[in-house]
């Protein structure tokens, strides 16, 4: 192979030196010698299929020269080999880049270029193995093994393809298959250090005891035995396979389908059921949302009712004040009759027993001070002369030694004449006769209070002094 | 033992064909004999400048 001179581009000779510029080139020469040599043995294991190895001296010698156009060149034709096409067409690009004229690397890609649907093919294999491992890497064996034997039906020779294919066998502890892949991958690259390991593996598990006895199942399976009589007839299954060729002919298409049938149920059928079950959780998703709104807008509403029937219920109990038979419209009504009684008929006696009536059923001061004010009026005006009424009674019943009856009389004298101090005295005598010590004690204090320099006063302090001597004896 | 989803790492993607030119470009193309060359002719020039 030609050297040229790194600094002036002459050809070199045998010296050390350019003969042309007198660069030193020893080392350089060097360089370029180990550069060819890698590529040589790069070569030798190319030509014995070692192209696992012939890769890694190729590598070597584009490494020490990466103008080395036959290594580069080479190098494709191992990765075109092996299925690696996009590796092999951009060496061969590079290999045209240092060298433009006269270069095998150009016919390579014409080649590829001019076949359409070589150049597809290409396509669709790297797209379809890229996707193979996608699965793999999702754990979608069984999808990747598919996508796999589709890129090995476009390029057999796709080393890489075979070896993942191999592996997803390996790990379905498919042995037989796996051999048969790896096989495939050896024949291609021989020297392929993976395909060779995995080949290790595989048979070890494939025992040498294990071969022979399926070898001995085999060899049983070739033979048809029966019993005819007392004999038993073995007859080899070949003999057979004519008179029942045409029934394992329809016997093997009704296993295609069921195969077909089977493949269709655990591939596709999954997949189907996946996306129903996926859009049937959406739905069920989106149902759930739309029942959370209507129940967060149904206990508002709930709650809104029974606010409402709270402020009703509150309603009715205070219209029930107003209209009910102890309401106060109602009572205003009894106060406005008993105003209209007195000033019809001036009955003091009837107008005082409605006040009376009145004044059990209400309290005054939770009333309105209108109400107030007409019903104090009212009793101002009649008081007096009701007072003197009862007064007079009571007098009568004192007399009579009624103190039950003259004790009510002068009550009511003292209260619609409050200022009546001999009314107070009264019952206070009432009292102390009727042998009420406690409620006579507190009226003559009342008395002692109420009118202080009176002489109702002082005859009041006398009976209390009396009481309290009576006790003492 | 293989252990599948160890050697399953030593796979990578093929590079695509409409990906071929950012795989060139992508690659260490760095030689020795270029690191050579470029070592020589830089001292070259040290020599001359000093001259």
């Amino acid at each position: 192979m030609s050297m040229a001179c790194y600094q002036c581009g002459c050809q070199l000779s045998e010296q050390d030196y350019c003969t042309a510029c007198g660069a030193d080139v020893s080392l350089y020469k060097k360089i370029l010698r180990l550069s060819n040599r890698y590529y040589n043995e790069g070569l030798e294991k190319a030509t014995v299929r070692d192209l696992t190895g012939a890769v890694d001296c190729l590598e070597q010698s584009l490494k020490l020269n990466s103008r080395n156009v036959e290594a580069r060149n080479l190098l494709g034709l191992v990765y075109y080999e092996i299925g690696e096409c996009t590796a092999a067409m951009s060496e061969w690009i590079l290999s045209m880049n240092v060298e433009p004229k006269k270069n095998v690397a150009s016919d390579y890609i014409e080649r590829i270029q001019n076949n359409p649907s070589r150049y597809d093919n290409i396509r669709q294999t790297m797209k379809k193995f890229n996707q193979a491992l996608e699965y793999c890497y999702q754990g979608s064996h069984d999808l990747a093994v598919i996508q796999l034997k589709k890129v090995l039906s476009i390029s057999p020779r796709f080393v890489k393809a075979h070896l993942l294919l191999a592996l997803l066998f390996i790990d379905n502890e498919d042995w037989e298959k796996a051999r048969r892949e790896l096989t495939k991958a050896l024949n291609v690259d021989k020297g392929n250090t993976q395909a060779l390991r995995y080949m290790q593996e595989v048979d070890r598990m494939l025992a040498p005891d294990d071969i022979e006895k399926n070898d001995r199942k085999k060899k049983r399976d070739d033979t048809i035995r029966y019993q005819s009589d007392n004999e038993v007839i073995i007859q080899p299954s070949s003999l057979a396979e004519g008179t029942r060729s045409g029934f394992s002919t329809v016997l093997n298409i009704v296993i295609g389908l069921v195969i077909g049938a089977a493949a269709m149920y655990f591939l596709v059928m999954p997949t189907a059921q996946k996306e129903a079950q996926h859009d049937a959780q959406e739905r069920v998703d989106s149902i759930a949302s739309q029942l959370d709104v209507k129940t967060a807008q149904i206990q508002e509403m709930e709650s809104e009712i029974k606010s409402l029937e709270e402020a009703k219920a509150k309603l009715e109990t205070e219209l029930e004040e107003y209209v009910g038979n102890e309401g106060k419209l109602q009572v205003m009504d009894q106060l406005f009759a008993a105003a209209s009684v007195y000033l019809d008929s001036k009955d003091t006696a009837q107008t005082a027993e409605m006040l009376e009536k009145i004044s059990e059923k209400v309290k005054l001061e939770e009333t309105s001070l209108d109400y107030q004010a007409l019903y104090h009026s009212l009793l101002g005006i009649i008081g007096p002369e009701l007072a003197k009424t009862y007064f007079d009674a009571g007098k009568v019943s004192f007399q009579n030694e009624d103190f039950g009856s003259a004790v009510e009389n002068f009550q009511k004298a003292v209260y619609y004449d409050p200022g009546n101090a001999e009314a107070l005295m009264d019952l206070g005598n009432a009292y102390r006769r009727g042998e009420d010590e406690m409620n006579a004690r507190a009226t003559y204090n009342k008395v002692i209070e109420l009118f202080p320099d009176s002489e109702w006063s002082r005859k009041a302090n006398q009976w209390l002094g009396g009481m309290d001597e009576e006790m003492t004896d | 033992m293989i252990n599948f989803e160890e050697e399953l790492k030593k796979f990578h993607p093929s590079a695509e064909v409409e990906e071929i030119q950012d795989y060139i470009y992508n690659r260490n193309a760095t030689d020795i004999a270029g690191v050579f060359e470029k070592m020589f002719t830089k001292k070259e020039e040290e020599t001359e400048t000093e001259e």
